[in-house]
């Protein structure tokens, strides 16, 4: 029972540890990666100095993000009078914490052995064993859309509540783009979870292991249509250029948030920033093997042609909690491609899209998946 | 620390029930409609929370998913785009108030008695319960319950069409 407690604990620690170092690198990664694809030096001023010493650690300009975080703190909270204050104050965390929730149900890692870990413990935990993964359970999809529907009412309470015409407009563009896309992400996974045939990430990942035709079964080798358009519904959920919309600066000032200072704004910025790692966890356990390499499994690793490399017990722990967060960067950075190579959509244009583009091809390819899963099955 | 643990769901059970209650009471008593929604889509969370600690985990997030991200969303956007401060939610009784206490109390008569009669049984079920997997759910879903599921489509297409008559007679009305 207290074995059980401690190893939840450091899952706990180590997903919020994630998740705020995602968000904290980001905020970085978003402007180097700007300076790098238009070819400038980019966020490189902020610097850590040794004591007493005149050498400064600039370290690529990492250091903005740490800055960022202290000027949000240290700020004032400016408060102005809000329409209601109730929905006003708890606006921000209610966009925020689905946002963290919802990482408990993703896979970061196969089964451990804490007892084969960690030898001086071997006594304590015998030969117990937990799957890497917070909270598991067999509705872990619906566990995912269940919570990503919480933020939209943040969003909407805190442009309603903010006494402010900007913010109520971008509240309104808010919801209806949300509540759009997010019934074009569901669409897209129904495939998914058909051919997988069930909702439980861990069991998804694990079926991933297998080979379809010598490829790795990669969901992105069996649903690619739906991989595309789910990329793009989960950048228009999370509103970020080009559906930006909601807090389109130069219309809006900054949309629904306008009104908040400090590290409530922080919040707001935080959630985003923290579900751009989301999706890519997300994507990365639906459609790129989640936390395993090609052809591995919690054993090591069963090539083509029979060839069976075996690991030990901590090199494949090592190598997958690795491995996870490798792909869930390389995604964070492809999403970050996304955004500062496309232009912002007008607002009919998104919605159109949504409704008249991504549903009906995410309609079509749920019914060929239905109709080849149906002529495949025996 | 082992009592805590060893009573955790009795104990989550307890917060997570007093809090839905708080929330429906509060539905009933807070007077903008807004913080009126807020206080329902607490309650929500909460009963997710105890179908959760149940070992039905589909069904809180069912719960969620369909009562908070879906009704509540739209319900939240609606009060967004009228006027929550308009003149008639600030009377504390509607005309109806008569007939209504009278339902609430048939309704709370029923539910008691059903409870009373249920109370030897109930804690079976809340055992039979647990293991219940979301295959089980779906299978049972779609062979047994299909009937009942199909006629709520067809109740909610009626309502899409009524939707649509009322917002087509307000065009011919305003030009």
């Amino acid at each position: 029972m207290t074995q059980d407690l401690v190893v939840y604990a450091v899952y706990i620690g180590y997903a919020i540890g994630v998740l705020m170092t995602f968000g904290l690198i980001l905020t970085w990664v978003e402007r180097k990666q700007a300076a790098v694809m238009s070819d400038r030096i980019g966020a490189n001023r902020a610097y850590l100095r040794i004591p007493f010493t005149q050498v400064k650690l600039v370290w690529w300009g990492l250091f903005h993000g740490m800055a960022d975080g202290i000027k949000m703190l240290l700020k004032e909270d400016y408060k102005p009078k809000p329409y209601d204050w109730y929905a006003y104050m708890v606006a921000p965390w209610v966009v925020f914490t689905p946002v963290l929730l919802v990482f408990a149900v993703i896979p970061f890692g196969g089964m451990l052995h804490p007892g084969q870990l960690v030898p001086a413990l071997a006594g304590w935990f015998g030969d117990r064993a937990y799957p890497m993964q917070i909270a598991q359970l067999d509705a872990g999809l619906l566990i995912v859309f269940a919570f990503g529907g919480v933020s939209v009412i943040g969003a909407m309470l805190a442009g309603w509540s903010s006494s402010n015409k900007f913010s109520l407009l971008g509240a309104l563009r808010a919801g209806s783009q949300m509540i759009s896309y997010e019934l074009v992400l569901a669409l897209t996974l129904l495939g998914l979870v058909l051919i997988y045939g069930t909702v439980d990430l861990d069991d998804i990942v694990r079926q991933q292991s297998g080979r379809i035709a010598g490829l790795p079964a990669w969901g992105i080798f069996l649903q690619p249509f739906a991989a595309t358009l789910f990329l793009a519904a989960a950048i228009a959920e999370n509103k970020r250029i080009p559906f930006d919309l909601p807090e389109a600066e130069s219309e809006l000032i900054s949309g629904y948030f306008t009104e908040y200072s400090a590290m409530k704004m922080g919040l707001f910025m935080f959630a985003e920033f923290i579900e751009i790692a989301i999706i890519a966890a997300l994507f990365t356990t639906l459609f790129l093997g989640g936390y395993n390499l090609p052809y591995m499994h919690d054993g090591g690793f069963s090539l083509p042609f029979g060839v069976e490399i075996a690991m030990s017990h901590t090199a494949v722990v090592i190598t997958q909690v690795l491995v996870f967060l490798g792909k869930v960067f390389l995604l964070c950075s492809f999403q970050i491609l996304i955004r500062w190579s496309l232009p912002r959509f007008r607002y009919d244009q998104v919605l159109k899209f949504a409704w008249k583009f991504m549903f009906p091809l995410a309609l079509a390819n749920l019914i060929v998946t239905v109709l080849v899963v149906w002529a495949m099955t025996p | 620390m082992t009592w805590l643990l060893a009573n955790l769901e009795t104990i989550l059970l307890a917060i997570f029930g007093v809090s839905a209650l708080v929330g429906g009471v509060l539905v009933v008593m807070l007077r903008q409609p807004m913080r009126v929604a807020m206080a329902l889509i607490s309650t929500m969370i909460f009963l997710g929370g105890i179908y959760g600690l149940l070992g039905v985990h589909f069904i809180a997030a069912f719960q969620v998913l369909i009562y908070v991200g879906a009704v509540m969303v739209f319900m939240v956007y609606v009060i967004m785009l009228l006027d929550p401060r308009d003149p008639a939610t600030r009377r504390r009784f509607s005309g109806l108030v008569i007939p209504g206490v009278a339902v609430a109390a048939v309704v709370a008569g029923l539910l008691i008695r059903g409870v009373a009669a249920d109370a030897g049984t109930g804690a079976a079920a809340a055992g039979a319960a647990r293991g219940f997997s979301l295959a089980e759910f779906a299978s049972a879903f779609l062979n047994k319950y299909w009937l009942h599921f199909e006629l709520t489509s067809v109740l909610l297409l009626a309502a899409v069409v009524a939707a649509i008559a009322v917002i087509r007679a307000n065009r011919e009305d305003h030009g």
